[in-house]
């Protein structure tokens, strides 16, 4: 009972990103508060401003500004008004403005005409900026994906930007991107009227990982679960996050992907592997986690490849260390014939079968065509590209059982030619 | 010092530096508050509450009541001013609206004569007046209005000096009161009743002698709610003879529905946008409603003088600000805007529009939610429902917060916050007027065209404006003809040829097709036939961002460079853009067309952005003299953009405030004294503006990612060429990691981490389908990558390869 409100409560926290960023709140450097500080700044002053949010993903962009977007709206009700957009979806500058103005419609509660045109939605646009600083109220666009929203002429962006040079409006553009050029792709005269401040969002440091880990982890103490078992789950938490083992897995994870939303998955993945019985998060649930972590998917569907298909890619590899780089099914089909007729396997099959297998091969892209021109030729015909090395192909060739042990050594072209 | 026979007020022009600066801070209002009145109290926020009003305190009462009834003449008041003509409050903003009104004066109904203004009863009312109106209920006659306030004590009202209390507006005698003070006291002044009131004792105020009611002031009154005061809109004469008047009501605090809120004034009222028809009958006089900016210079209208900054809708209980008092600035756009802001419609004929426009107008503000409603966003410049946006309730931090000097260095520095004048452009402004003023001569009025190009962030469009600013006072005084002035901005359409439309609706007012629109300025501009009737104006055109309107076969170009060389048309354009050669991307009958009238804006250099800056920080001395030499240097020598220099100003400005308000945060007592932005924030302010983060992201990412950028330096050095294939990559990184005793990653993991640094930009990366055969690239030179991981504390060998 208790461990199953326990998996409840942290699975709840592993997927609100609004718990897991409130780690990172009270620090002064941290973005959260900067961010704060500007917006509310700008909010006392009745100015407009413009910031870039960058880094890669993962690292809480987006959740910081709803973290710092809600804290605000609940400080200052009715002040803000947000409109969201992103690249994504509103690259268009027609479509962008046609969801501001909705956005907008919405929030104020106004009428929504679909029919109205560019120009009417953005002079809209302007004098909703207008009558909003009027009113003392502050518009925030949120624009995630911002480098999509500079393919084309950048309309929207001009006008945004231009629109912040009155004093009248009260505006805030925060754009979110992972691209770290994406106040280069700025038109120059779009980049002269950006404020140009950047916020950087950099994956978390050690210290910073324990921290967050710990708040992750720890039960809180005034929940309703049982006391003793509330003192035994910290203490096993505690435990596990000063073992050497979990520091050497967590070393492993953050050494091909550290940001947040990473451990965010794979602490999810530990949690659901909990056993019931013992009621407490085990090295051993970790450990499954991160294996499951570290699948190589290339290798995984090498492994159910039919013995017939694995023939046709070692064909291939004996090829292309042959140096010929380019192929087609017919000279693949020769190789096999020429290993079949010197070795007389019993895995001779018809001309028509291979190209069933071949075919597969394609399907599941461990294979591809060489390029996109002759499109129209018929598949036999079309030159192809073995998309797996030659040591991938060893390896999983050596790990699978079912594997005849001839083509272990036909893939080395050297030794059989 | 006013000091009048019957009541003097304090002068308040004591200014301990502490004091709060009450009245709300629009950024436009900044320099007005400088007047002496508005920074007069020395009081903390806190105990602020009915403090407010000491600014709003009526310096002198009594002393010229220009316009009274004539039974109450009081005893002379030494006013220097003449007090025959009513003295409208309000004289800059209302030109237009007079002049509308004037029209309508002059047009004759067979029912209502419209006038301007009206003498009734021997006083002179005038559209755009403030009155105050009787109240029905309330029955008090003329006769026990007085027009000068009584002792509260004594109930005299006597020759001698007067002191009013901040809190209550009581007149208080000198002599009467305990003990009594000698002059008037600096700073404000609280009367003793009001004070023990707030301690909470209670207190008999004195009684007036039997026989002698206490009598109060028509100000009184309408703050405790027993009159009406409104602003006259329109003025008519009924047949029947009697006149009537169509006015907009004020409304106290109190009435409304979020109540008396802390940071109102004491003399604060609220338009609203109620309006009703009333009968001359119920006007009692003038008062005087003021905007903040008027306020805070008036000191010689009397008691009667209030203050009133935003307008309450009585539908939606919501308060905006008052139009007129953010922009100063956008005084010649106005122009236009009143042009098509309430257009008529395009279907009724333009004959009878003085009249129409106004229903309409009453239509949008005094009946109730229209019975089915439009889209807001439907028609342009005619929003439907705009005037829902409103507060509730007035933000307190607006009002009550008190700018530091970094904060109003801030605000000055703010790209939007348009300087007074414009330092460093001197020569090109004389171009443009002498070019404007050359085409705009005498009677006629010669077509031509003038080409502005330069970099962003030179002041282009910012010194038309400014130009044709001053050229809107020499209109105003006369000395020039009026003209059209219209803006289009050429990335702020939708196709190229909108731009006749937006010209057109500019001009008249009407929404037309973009080709009925080109027929018909065709019309105009080469055969001189008139839209309107006004039309015979000369036209300024200010086409900004002139290269967006390239088509391909760059018709619209050649329209409007077309139009000024036709001898009737009256035309003047001014094309904005950035590159220098425009001109000679177009097609060789357009740039014959244009002339060869150019002006080149060009970057500015390091004085001239100091200049700049230090203008715009003219008495606000938070800024180092280095640092803004510093950063003025690195701007001119990067770009010239004032605008970036401006933002790097700012941004130094708020880095500073920030840590400002760290420090006090965690060490809880403000450090006094001096902070000044110095050179290290100018420094990490260019650093953030010019630098482009991508080395602090290869200094924090993961693990594999450092050796993979490391692998590609390598290997890329080692081939010598631009790019590398993934096979060949993920091969270096694994005998790389095996030669450092580093457990090899798998080709997927290599793939993914591949892909991450890819999404960052920081390698140019084919689609991951391609996966081995994927070809990298680096996106930012090799020497960056050098730098970031040289010195890596995590993986020392790295260094080996780079």
């Amino acid at each position: 009972m208790a461990s199953e409100k326990t998996l409840a409560l942290l699975r709840r926290r592993l997927c609100d990103p609004s718990f897991v960023y409130s780690a990172f709140k009270s620090s002064p450097n941290g973005n959260y508060s900067k961010l704060k500080f500007l917006i509310s700044n700008t909010i006392t002053e009745a100015c407009n401003n413009s910031v870039l949010l960058l880094g890669p993903r993962g690292c809480g962009k987006g959740a910081v500004v709803d973290l710092v977007l809600e804290d605000l709206k609940s400080e200052l009700p009715e002040i803000i008004s947000v409109a969201r957009l992103n690249g994504l979806l509103h690259s268009d500058d027609n479509c962008a403005v046609k969801e501001i103005a909705r956005q907008l419609c919405m929030e104020n509660k106004l009428l929504f005409s679909k029919m109205a045109s560019f120009d009417d939605n953005s002079q809209f646009m302007i004098d909703m900026l207008r009558e909003c600083g009027l009113a003392h109220k502050m518009i925030i666009f949120v624009l995630e994906e911002f480098d999509l929203f500079t393919q084309g002429k950048q309309r929207l962006l001009y006008s945004l930007l231009d629109a912040m040079q009155t004093l009248t409006s009260h505006s805030v553009v925060i754009g979110i991107s992972c691209r770290m050029d994406a106040d280069q792709l700025l038109e120059k005269r779009v980049r002269s009227r950006f404020s140009h401040k950047k916020l950087l969002f950099t994956p978390l440091t050690t210290d910073d990982m324990q921290r967050l880990l710990e708040h992750l982890l720890y039960l809180p103490t005034d929940s309703s679960l049982p006391s003793d078992y509330l003192k035994e789950f910290n203490s096993n938490i505690n435990n596990i996050l000063s073992d050497n083992k979990f520091k050497e897995i967590l070393d492993l994870l953050l050494a091909a992907d550290n940001s947040i939303s990473n451990i965010q998955r794979f602490l999810y993945q530990a949690i659901s592997s909990m056993h019931f019985q013992t009621e407490l998060l085990t090295l051993d649930d970790l450990k499954s986690a991160f294996s499951y972590h570290q699948r190589q998917p290339m290798l995984d569907k090498l492994q159910d490849a039919s013995i017939l298909e694995l023939y046709i890619l070692v064909c291939m590899n004996r090829l292309e260390s042959r140096e010929q780089d380019s192929y087609t099914f017919n000279s693949v089909m020769k190789e096999y014939k020429a290993i079949q007729d010197a070795y007389k396997t019993s895995d001779n099959y018809s001309k028509s079968v291979c190209q069933r297998a071949f075919e597969h091969l394609i399907e599941r892209e461990l294979i591809s065509f060489a390029n996109n021109r002759l499109r129209n030729l018929s598949v036999e015909y079309r030159p192809v590209r073995l998309l797996l090395s030659s040591q991938e192909l060893y390896q999983s060739l050596k790990s699978n059982a079912s594997c005849p042990a001839i083509l272990q050594r036909l893939l080395n072209y050297e030794t059989y030619r | 010092m006013y000091v009048t026979p019957e009541r003097s007020m304090k002068k308040s022009s004591a200014k301990t530096p502490k004091s709060p600066i009450c009245s709300p801070r629009t950024p436009g209002s900044v320099a007005s508050r400088r007047s002496l009145r508005f920074s007069s109290s020395p009081q903390t926020p806190k105990s602020e509450k009915y403090k407010r009003n000491n600014e709003d305190s009526l310096e002198n009462t009594g002393s010229s009541k220009k316009c009274r009834r004539s039974l109450l003449a009081p005893e002379k008041t030494p006013s220097k001013r003449p007090s025959v003509a009513p003295a409208t409050p309000n004289p800059p903003e209302s030109r237009k609206k007079r002049r509308h009104a004037s029209l309508k004066a002059k047009k004759h109904d067979k029912k209502r004569c419209y006038y301007k203004k009206v003498v009734y009863d021997g006083v002179k009312f005038e559209v755009d007046d403030d009155v105050y109106v009787k109240r029905r209920e309330c029955a008090e006659s003329d006769e026990d209005d007085p027009e000068q306030e009584e002792c509260r004590i004594c109930f005299e009202t006597g020759s001698s000096l007067m002191i009013e209390c901040d809190d209550c507006l009581g007149g208080f005698h000198l002599r009467c009161l305990r003990p009594p003070l000698r002059k008037i006291p600096e700073g404000d002044w609280i009367c003793e009743f009001c004070c023990a009131m707030k301690s909470g004792k209670k207190i008999l105020l004195p009684t007036p002698p039997k026989g002698k009611k206490r009598q109060r002031t028509a100000r009184e009154k309408l703050l405790s709610g027993d009159l009406w005061a409104a602003r006259i809109e329109r003025l008519w004469k009924e047949p029947n003879g009697t006149y009537w008047l169509k006015c907009c009501w004020y409304l106290i605090p109190e009435e409304t529905t979020a109540g008396r809120q802390p940071h109102n004034l004491r003399r604060e009222l609220y338009r609203t946008n109620h309006v009703s028809d009333i009968e001359m009958e119920s006007v009692l006089r003038h008062c005087y409603v003021m905007k903040p900016r008027e306020f805070g210079q008036a000191n010689s209208e009397g008691d009667d003088v209030f203050y009133c900054e935003y307008e309450y809708d009585v539908h939606w209980h919501s308060f905006k600000r008052l139009v007129d008092v953010v922009d100063g600035e956008n005084d010649e756009e106005a122009g236009i805007d009143e042009d098509w802001k309430y257009p008529n419609d395009p279907d009724c004929d333009t004959e009878d529009d003085s009249d129409f426009d106004d229903d309409t107008l009453g239509k949008f503000s005094s009946q109730d939610i229209p019975t089915h409603e439009l889209a807001a966003n439907s028609r342009r410049g005619r929003i439907f429902g705009l005037h829902k946006i409103g507060l509730k309730k007035i933000p307190e931090h607006i009002r009550l917060h008190k700018p530091t000097d970094l904060e109003r260095a801030k605000s000055l520095l703010l790209l939007a916050a348009l300087p007074k004048t414009l330092p460093c452009r001197t020569k090109e402004m004389e171009e443009i007027t002498s070019f404007i003023k050359g085409a705009i001569c005498k009677n006629h009025c010669l077509g031509r065209s003038l080409y502005i190009h330069g970099v962003p962030g030179t002041g282009k469009t910012m010194t038309v404006h400014t130009v044709l600013k001053n050229l809107r006072a020499e209109v105003d005084i006369g000395r020039m003809r009026a003209y059209n002035f219209v803006e289009v901005n050429g990335l702020k359409l939708a196709s190229p040829e909108n731009i006749y439309r937006v010209i057109y609706e500019a001009l008249s007012g009407h929404r037309v097709g973009w080709k009925k629109a080109l027929s018909i300025l065709n019309e105009r501009f080469s055969e001189g036939t008139k839209i309107s009737k006004e039309e015979n104006r000369p036209c300024i055109l200010l086409v900004d961002e002139l290269d967006l309107l390239l088509t391909r076969n760059q018709s619209v170009l050649y329209n409007i460079f077309d139009w000024p060389t036709k001898s009737d048309s009256k035309l003047i354009v001014i094309g904005i853009a950035n590159t220098m050669d425009l001109p000679e991307k177009f097609l060789p009958r357009i740039s014959s067309r244009m002339g060869i009238q150019r002006l080149c804006f060009g970057p500015y250099n390091h004085q001239q952005l100091k200049e700049i800056i230090s203008s715009r920080l003219k008495g606000i001395d938070v800024f180092e003299e280095q640092a803004i030499e510093f950063a003025s240097r690195k701007v001119a020598a990067m770009s010239g953009d004032a605008r970036r220099a401006l933002e790097i100003c700012r941004r130094a400005a708020e880095a500073a405030d920030y840590r400002l308000n760290q420090t006090s945060l965690s060490s809880k007592s403000s450090t006094e004294g001096k902070h000044l932005v110095g050179m290290d924030d100018v420094e990490s302010a260019i650093h953030e503006v010019f630098q482009a983060p991508h080395i602090q992201i290869m200094k924090t990412s993961s693990r594999l990612s450092k050796i993979m950028l490391a692998a590609m330096v390598h290997e890329l050095y080692r081939s010598g060429l631009g790019e590398v294939i993934f096979q060949k990559l993920a091969t270096t990184i694994c005998s790389i990691c095996s030669s450092n005793r580093e457990v090899p990653p798998g080709w997927d993991t290599l793939m993914k981490v591949g892909c991450k640094l890819g999404e960052c930009r920081i390698i140019l990366s084919e689609e991951g389908a391609k996966h081995r055969l994927q070809k990298l690239q680096l996106n930012f030179p090799s020497e960056d990558v050098t730098f970031a991981l040289k010195d890596c504390s995590e993986i020392p060998w790295l260094s080996k390869y780079i």
